[in-house]
């Protein structure tokens, strides 16, 4: 199966970016489903579907950190880092 | 995975059992996420919570979950609950139910929980099908709808969960979708904190078998559906009636502070052990 090239994207994805920001969000590639509902849902199209069909994070440095992927995200998958899902400090990302 | 986990997977049993059995794009997962993050903001110690479920899909729920956790039969959640709490008041009782599980199987323990107003949380998930036999029709398939018992559109008029344990004497009732999932963690999180049967209807979506069968297209679609379909009840009240017309009302519609069951039998005890007569 093609399991082996998808841990090594994820590898990739838990590290830095070029310009040295790490994401603030994680995918668990193991773990997602790529039912896309973070990837539709997300205020500033941080995320993208890949040809894998697993979310994958394109532009990490859009992310606003409203954690919205991981409230709605059913397979717990997405990991925004930070204590945002925490009650207090949620930032509302465009839930209308 | 990052060497920082989040906080959630304190209360997942993530080494042995993920990732679950639901379909990609089910809510049922979303509404897990919901009460876990409804449980963390209380604060609430583990080991003081139980949660129990009958059969069915979202009965799964305490097999993932790192609580107390009991797995019973058909539509009996409420019943196992009720003893639990009774052998031990201090135990957080979650009932976690699917529509089928409790509106049809379960229906007459739902009315009688709701009535001894025994201090439960009933969480239902509402998908509008029962979902893991194949998308039969439960007492939720709206009218008109599809499923495979139902090829020609469903002909009953539906049950409206929250009409139905309101009037049988809920003391929080409840409804929210996944798709609002921020409003959903709020509406938990009071439904647990208050005293007395708190009912909370999620409403999610069956793209595997509703969704297929109505041609509601995927996951993305049916969330959509829920975002356009439903309304607060603070706006609903603001709008005429005709542009609140065929659209869901979500909000806390019951929170009233009635004495509950537990109490009422502990003054039972009291009173009889202090030696009046009948």
């Amino acid at each position: 199966m093609s399991e082996k090239p998808i841990k090594g994207q994820a590898k990739e994805e838990h590290g830095k970016t070029k310009e040295g920001k790490k994401p603030a969000v994680h995918i668990f590639p193991e773990w997602c489903k790529g039912c896309g509902i973070c990837v539709a849902f997300c205020p500033k199209q941080v995320l993208e579907m890949g040809r894998d069909q697993k979310a994958h994070v394109v532009h990490p440095e859009k992310c606003i950190e409203c954690a919205l992927c991981a409230r709605r995200c059913p397979e717990f998958a997405v990991y925004v880092s930070g204590d945002h899902l925490k009650e207090g400090k949620k930032k509302n990302g465009g839930e209308k | 995975m990052p060497a920082r986990l989040p906080y959630t997977y304190k209360y997942l049993r993530s080494k042995k059992k993920f990732p679950h059995v639901w379909c990609p794009g089910c809510g049922i997962g979303i509404v897990m996420g919901s009460i876990i993050r409804a449980i963390d903001s209380l604060g609430w110690e583990l080991d003081d919570i139980l949660m129990v479920s009958g059969i069915g899909c979202t009965s799964r729920m305490p097999v993932y979950v790192d609580f107390n956790t009991l797995h019973t039969t058909h539509g009996r959640a409420l019943a196992f609950g009720t003893g639990a709490k009774m052998a031990n008041p201090k135990l957080k009782v979650l009932a976690v139910m699917g529509d089928g599980d409790s509106m049809a199987i379960g229906g007459n323990h739902i009315i009688h929980a709701a009535r001894r107003n025994i201090d439960i949380t009933a969480i239902i998930v509402n998908n509008n099908n029962y979902g893991m036999t194949g998308g039969q029709f439960s007492p939720t398939t709206p009218q008109g709808a599809k499923t495979s018992t139902t090829p020609y559109g469903m002909i009953e008029p539906d049950f409206d969960v929250c009409k139905l344990t309101e009037a049988a004497g809920a003391n929080f009732v409840a409804r929210g979708d996944v798709y609002h999932v921020v409003e959903l963690d709020g509406i938990i999180k009071s439904a647990l904190s208050s005293s007395g049967f708190s009912v909370v209807e999620a409403l999610s979506p069956c793209p595997t078998n509703f969704g297929r069968a109505n041609r509601q297209g995927d996951a993305v679609n049916m969330m959509e559906l829920l975002k356009n379909n439903t309304i607060n009840i603070a706006q609903a009240a603001k709008l005429p009636k005709d542009k609140t017309e065929g659209k869901t009302v979500r909000g806390v519609f019951v929170n009233r502070d009635e004495i509950g069951y537990i109490e009422r039998y502990q003054q039972l005890c009291d009173r009889v052990s202090s030696g009046v007569k009948k």
